[in-house]
Parts: C-alpha cells; structure tokens; sequence
C-alpha cells in the first residue's frame, strides 16, 4: 500500500511533463494585434509578427548579416468572430502565434462604433492576453496602414507605438486607457469609459506617421465620439491623472499676445458632489503647482503682481480647458466618462438610488462649478529677463 | 621457527630472553624486506650481544648513528667491567648510554614490530626480555608550503602537510593551553594509520568527543590512505550527495573552528584535516572572511550564496523560461533569444546539457592534465564553449552565457566539496526545468531544502542556526559582524560553554 502510494506521487509529479514545451524559437512573436470589423461585419485581425532573426543581430553577432531587411511581416485574417479569425491565422503562419508580450490592442473604427463587446469578450477569455495591454483606437486610417507605417526611429512600428504610449504618460497629454483600466470602468454603474486615440496622418494618401493624441468617449461598450487633445486634458484634469505636463498661455497679464510655456509639477482636483432636495451639482476644484519654463516677454518676475497676474491666467487657461470638456462629454456625447455619477453615489447613497435609473438624463443638465487654483513655485534659474544694453 | 605460527601469533608472543631468539624470530618475520636492517653488535668489555633493527628511510639515521651506536659501542668500551657487568648492560643502556629523549619500553612482538614498520628503533640486550624501542622516526616529507585549494589574500599562508606531527605542531602552536589535548590511535589493519583526535576540553561538548572516539574505534578496514576514507565512514547520512563534515587544509581555520568547540580529525598521510560537527554555512565561510573587515566580508558572503544559488539553478531557469515561460523573459530579452536560437539544431534542454557536461568535462581534464599541455587544452575548450561554437551554429549565445556564469559562479564557492556537490544536482534540476518548467524547479528545490533540513552532524542539525532558526546567531551567517562584537560562539556546537570573550569595548 505504502509503495503504490509513493509510486502515485511519484508518477503526477512526473506525468505533469513537457506537454506544453514549446521552443522560443518556434513561436512567432506578437507584437501589436488590430482588430476590426468590415462592411459585411465579418471579423478582421491584423497581427505584426516579428522575425527575430532580422532584428536582434544587428551587432554582427550571427555572423554579420547586413541587408537583413524589415524585421517584421504583417498578418491579416478573417471570419465570422474572432476567434474564428484567429484560428483562420494558423492557415497562412509557419509558426503559433505568441501573444504573451503583446502590449497593445489596437481597435478599428468601425468595430469601436459598431461596439467591442465581442472583443473584449475574446480578449479577456483567452489566457494569452495580458489583462494590462493598452487599448487604442485608431482614427484617420485602417489597421494596416498602422501596421506598416514607415517612419520609424524604433525597428519596427509597434515599438514606436508603444514608446509613444509610454511617453505620454509622462507629459499627460493623452488618455492611457488598460483592458483592466475599460472592464472595470465597464462595470461600474452608470460610469463611461474613455480610450486613448491613435491618429494616422497620412501625407499624398500614404501613411506617415501615428500620433497618439486625444481620446475616443465610449457609451458602454460602442464609441460615441472622438476627443481632441484639449478636452481629453480637461477630463484628466478632472479625474486627476494629470502628473507632468507643460502648459501654454497665449496672452500676457497686460493683455499683450505673447506665449508663456510652463510645466506642471503637481496637480491634485477634487470633485464634490452638492445635493439640494431634488437638485444635484458638483464643485470641482483643482489646484496646481508650476514652473516657468519659457517667457519672450520679458516680465519680471522678481514683481509679485506679475506673478499674481500669471497664475491667474493659468487658471483661466485650465478653466476653459475643463469646460472644453465638459462641453464635449457632457453636452456633446452626453456620457459620464469622469465619474459624476460615482462621486454622487459615493457620498450620497441615498440619493443615488433615488437618481440613478434618470441619470442618463439628468447629467447633461447637471451644474458644474468648476474653480482653479494655480501656484508658480519657481521661475527656472533666471527670474529677471536677460536685459540687452 | 614455523612461519607460519609466527605471523598468525607474534602480536601476542613475549620477547624471549635469549637474544638469539629474537633475532630469529624478527628476521622469520621481517627478514624478505630489503629495507630493514638488522644490525648485531657487542656492548663494553664484556661484549654482551646486542641488536638493533630498524627499516631504512623510515628512520633518522644520523640519529642512529650518532645518538645509539656510537655511545653502545665507543664509549661503553672507555668503561671498565664493573661498571658495565653482564647484568647491568641493559639498565646502563636504558639510563645513560642513549642519549636520546624519547624511548620506551616494551615486552611483546607485537609491539617491536610495530615500532620498526613506524620508524622507530628496537634495541636489544642479550639476557633481557625485553626491548628498549628509541623514537628515531625520521623520513622524508613535505615542507609546509602556501595552501593551493584554500588560498587567502589575507591571513596566514601555510598549509597542512602529509606528516601528523608537523600537522598537529602547527595547531599545538596556534594553541597553547593544557587543555587542548590531541588523543591518538591507530587505524587500518595494514596501515596502522596514526589518527588523531583534536580538542580543547573545555570547549568542545564531551557528547561530541565521544561519539567521535566511538564511531573512529568502530572502523575496522585494512588501510586508511586519507581522510577522506574516515569521512566517509563516520559521517552520519552515508546516502546524502551533501558533504557533513567539512575538511581544510588550513590550521589557522581549524585553530579557529577547535575555538569553537568543534573537534578535528587529523590523519596520518592526509594533508586535509576533518572538522565536526559542521554545518551548512561553514561551507560558504572563508577563513579570510574573518580577518578582512567585516563589511566587505559580508558582501563577498552574501555574493558566495548568491553565487551558490546561481550555480544550482540557473540553467534550469533559463531552460524552463525559454521553453515553457516565455512570457516571464522580458520582451526584448525574449526576441533577441529567440533570434539566436533560430537555426540550433537541439532543443534548449539539450543543448543546455550538453554544453554543462563538456564544460564538466573540460574542467576534470584541466584538474587532470600535465602542466605541459595546459595552454592547448584552453585553447580548445575556449572554442568548445565559446564563440565558434556559436557561430558553428550548434549552440545559442545566450546558452554558452549562462553556462559560462554558472561555471564561474561554481567557483565562487569556498569549499570544493559542496561545490562539486551542487555541480552533481545542478544537472539533476537542468533535467527537472526541462520537463516540468518553474513548477519542477520549485519541487526539485522545496525537496532539496527538506533534505538538508532532515541532515544532522553529530548531533548539531545540518540548517542550524536557520532552521531551528536561532537569531542571535544568524550574525555569522549572512553577515560576519565584528570580532569585539562575536561575544558568544555558536551554542548548538560549543554547548555550555559559549561565551568568547569579555565584552570589553567602551
């Protein structure tokens, strides 16, 4: 009894095996997968599949191959879902497809208005995806323009997209949206998810280059509208995800036009919900921290006033930003995309309840108060303007 | 006499009176030999027969000659017959007439025959049954040279040799207390090896000492040629890959593990001094860790665990991460692996083994070589493992990388022993990753542990003092802390007595 109980552990240790073995050089290498949809909604997926052996020896290490050429192909497939699409790749690829350091998911158009309900379902269903792939939606072009853009500092286009992605967080001036970052949004009541925006600009009809700039407001799972780079910042203004970030002032204290660049250091906002019998409004209040980096009109700055004078232009600045957006969000596309809602339900369960089956149509009339507190910490090295004599 | 009768009974035959006897007896039994001389000589003017044997290169000869024979047979003749009577020969010999210091007496064969085949030098007198045997050892042996496994920057250079004496001057002279006392006894059938057993009284537990003396008088094999015969037959788990007693061929090392409490084991004919009870961690102490200041000491100790780490597990990482986690490799990293994978030929397993086992095998034949054709042997390996085998094709660069580092990291290790040892499962874990991935190496790794944890040394277990864990002493385990700070030695070692030191600084 006792060795057929040593041979039964022994043997499930053992017969755990190598059935998912699989050589890294027998994988192909995913890096950025586009999904769309097309005008007989079937599903469409376009994959960039890396070749290794063109990108990694640049440095002569496999014996000084020098005309490698692109280190990357392009895939498409169709069907009628998407995971059909997908298995439809193993038809046409010497290799399985890898999806492991897939880092974005780009979505067409087409396929975000008509909603990426499907998507998602797919996405987060297959064990391959990572859960924290960014989600882009790509404007002013198709998947395959994307995938083949030729301007590129990186080897290939995903790892310029990506850069970009990752860039931006530090300067803020796009939404950086995750698959978690959208389910989760997805799921919270009465709340919409915004997505980052990729934008092709296209020079004689040929593809250039991507910008990642703006966002795409979503009503539940289906695209409402796209967002320019200002009221995209007005959002994150609102919902706090502005870190660093520069900011621009077109005229100065004295009314002159002139432009004033400053970067922003700290940023915090709040939004407080106010409820008065069936009335609700929210106060938003956001305070800021800055730098000056760059004046041409040579204010002093050793004058307090003047300092005085430049923050309130900053706020005024910040303050059109935000209704810029909330101009859109709210008037516009009339979705809640910074989370109105949750801030009332928070605070005010009760009433919440009460509210919450008419909020579709009590927001876009909803009263916000928005005020801005600026604060100009620190003039760089100079604080006089150079003088010439 | 029957020979025969001799060899199977001399051990307990009394030495006869009749000096004829005797020399009939020991030459039946010694005379095929051409190293023993028997020399026959008359003492004073009486010219009582006398007889000395002795086995050429074994002894002092100019001690012979000058020390025994020249006073027995010059200056005994300058003395008149009454000084020297028939009677009195043999107490004259005894008392006055050899001048040497250390000689005994004895009454049986047994006993003469040993101390010829030890170097020492029987003398007999006619009419006396019994023998002087003089001390006269004196071979060829080994100076004490800088240690070559076990080298230092810092801290004494020399090592142990092959000769017990010298072994146990060079720790008499690092101690010098009545209580270290060195116990000796005679092990092997045919070799007699002279085996000695180290301690300082008051320090090493008596349990310990005990069970040393107990599990030594056990042995009962025809020879012991070095110590490690004696490890091997005294260790408690004979089945464990893992060295239990540690060796060193230091006696500043050893000085200072008798310090604390421990008890050595020096055998004749063994440059290599055993050490118990011991302990996992002392396999990663260097002797210099305690003369270097301890701060440096205690990064090049963390670095040796790590470096132990390394050398166990890291072709098994690689293996299961390139052929079953690929998505736990950073992307870039993962790519450019993939890139100089395409075209091997083998699977990573494989050619994960197969370069480990070459670099095996260049290492043994670079213990094993002459001097001579050392450089050719490089030469050849460094392509074998190196660059060419790259760009032949038949191996990945990044396989020859962390084979490379786990060869070096193997060498970090102080003590060969255990590192050899993590040599031999180094393999078994590359086989282990290769087939079930991370989770086989954490099952390789968890069995692993729980067999170091069931290992004990003489009483003292194998983990301690991480597991029982025993914070006070963790101090010398990770990090070395300052000497005026080691206020007490290790307790599951030193037992009662444990403190070192008065705590002094101000």
């Amino acid at each position: 009894m006792k060795k057929v109980l040593i041979l039964f552990v022994i043997l499930s240790l053992l017969l755990t095996g190598c059935w998912d073995k699989r050589e890294i050089n027998e994988l192909a290498f995913v890096q950025g997968i586009g999904m769309d949809i097309d005008k007989d909604k079937m599903c469409n997926i376009t994959v960039q599949v890396l070749k290794p052996a063109n990108l990694a020896t640049s440095s002569g290490g496999g014996g000084g191959g020098a005309a490698a050429g692109k280190p990357y192909e392009v895939y498409s497939s169709r069907g009628v879902d998407f995971a059909k699409a997908f298995s439809n790749f193993n038809t046409e690829l010497s290799r399985t497809l890898f999806l492991q350091h897939n880092e974005i998911i780009f979505i067409g158009e087409n396929l975000a208005r008509s909603g990426i309900y499907s998507m998602l379902d797919f996405i987060t269903r297959n064990p391959e995806f990572r859960r924290t792939s960014y989600l882009v939606v790509v404007s002013g072009g198709t998947l395959d323009d994307l995938m083949k853009l030729s301007k590129s500092v990186e080897k290939y286009p995903y790892r310029e997209i990506l850069g970009m992605i990752q860039n931006q967080k530090n300067t803020s001036s796009a939404y950086v949206c995750d698959i978690n970052h959208f389910v989760e949004t997805l799921e919270t009541e009465k709340v919409q998810p915004i997505v980052g925006r990729l934008e092709i600009v296209k020079k004689d009809g040929k593809p250039q280059h991507a910008r990642f700039v703006g966002a795409a407001a979503f009503k539940y799972d289906k695209m409402v509208g796209l967002l320019t780079e200002q009221e995209t910042k007005g959002i994150m203004w609102m919902d706090n995800l502005i870190k660093n970030t520069s900011l621009v002032i077109d005229k100065g204290p004295k009314g002159d036009k002139t432009h004033i660049s400053f970067a922003i250091i700290k940023a915090n906002s709040t939004i407080t919900p106010k409820v008065s019998g069936e009335d609700v409004s929210f106060d938003v209040k956001i305070n800021f921290d800055s730098n000056m980096i760059e004046q041409n009109s040579r204010y002093n700055l050793t004058d307090l006033k003047m300092i005085k004078g430049l923050e309130d232009l900053q706020q005024e600045k910040v303050k059109s930003e935000v209704l810029d957006a909330l101009n859109a969000v709210q008037k516009k596309y009339k979705v809640d995309s910074v989370g109105f809602g949750r801030k009332l339900q928070e605070k005010y369960p009760k009433v919440w309840e009460k509210l919450k089956d008419r909020w579709d149509d009590i927001y876009p009339n909803v009263k916000v108060n928005v005020s801005v507190k600026a604060t100009l910490k620190r003039s760089g090295l100079t604080s006089k303007p150079i003088e010439p004599r | 006499m029957d020979r025969t009768y001799l060899v199977e009974n001399y051990k307990e035959m009394d030495l006869y009176d009749d000096i004829d006897k005797n020399i009939d007896v020991l030459k039946t039994l010694l005379d095929k030999s051409s190293d023993v001389i028997f020399r026959e000589f008359r003492i004073g003017e009486k010219k009582v027969k006398g007889f000395l044997v002795c086995v050429d290169g074994l002894v002092d000869k100019a001690l012979i000659n000058n020390n025994i024979m020249e006073p027995i047979t010059l200056e005994s003749r300058k003395l008149d017959g009454n000084y020297l009577s028939k009677k009195n020969v043999y107490e004259s010999l005894l008392n006055y007439f050899i001048t040497t210091a250390d000689l005994k007496e004895v009454e049986k064969f047994g006993d003469v025959v040993e101390s010829i085949l030890s170097g020492d030098t029987p003398v007999f007198v006619d009419g006396v049954d019994k023998s002087i045997v003089i001390s006269t050892r004196g071979w060829e042996q080994r100076s004490v040279a800088e240690s070559t496994t076990e080298a230092v920057v810092r801290g004494p250079k020399e090592a142990f040799v092959e000769t017990l004496r010298v072994n146990t001057s060079m720790l008499r002279r690092r101690i010098k207390n009545p209580n270290f006392v060195i116990e000796s006894l005679k092990i092997g059938k045919y070799t007699k090896t002279d085996v000695a057993v180290a301690y300082i009284k008051d320090v090493a537990k008596d349990e310990v000492v005990e069970e040393v003396k107990k599990r030594l008088s056990k042995i009962d094999i025809d020879g012991i040629i070095d110590s490690g015969y004696l490890e091997e037959m005294i260790e408690d788990n004979p089945f464990s890959p893992f060295p239990q007693i540690e060796h060193s061929e230091r006696p500043d090392k050893i000085a200072a593990e008798l310090l604390e409490g421990r008890v050595a084991i020096i055998s004749d004919g063994s440059p290599e001094v055993l050490v118990v009870p011991t302990i996992f961690v002392q396999f990663f102490q260097s002797s210099e860790d305690y003369y270097e200041r301890y701060y440096i000491s205690t990064l090049f100790r963390v670095l040796r665990l790590a470096a132990m780490l390394m050398s166990l597990t890291l072709p098994s990482i690689y293996v299961a991460a390139v052929t079953y986690h690929q998505e736990m490799i950073p992307s870039p990293l993962a790519i450019s692996i993939a890139a100089q994978r395409e075209g091997v030929p083998f699977t990573t397993l494989m050619e994960a083994f197969l370069m480990e086992f070459f670099f095996e095998i260049l290492r043994e034949a670079g213990i094993r070589l002459p001097m001579q054709v050392g450089q050719a042997v490089s030469i050849v390996g460094a392509l074998v493992i190196g660059q060419a085998a790259v760009q032949a094709g038949l191996v990945s660069a990044a396989t020859v990388i962390v084979v490379a580092l786990t060869g070096i990291a193997s060498f970090s290790i102080p003590a060969f022993n255990i590192a050899i040892t993590f040599r031999l499962l180094r393999f078994a874990m590359l086989l282990v990753g290769g087939t079930l991935g991370f989770f086989g190496i954490i099952m390789a790794l968890m069995m692993i542990l729980a067999h170091l944890a069931s290992l004990e040394s003489f009483g003292v277990p194998y983990l301690s003092p991480i597991a029982p864990s025993n914070t006070r002493e963790l101090n010398d385990v990770f990090i070395r802390i300052p000497w005026w700070a080691k206020i007490f030695r290790p307790h599951k070692v030193a037992g009662r007595n444990v403190k070192r030191q008065n705590y002094t600084r101000s």
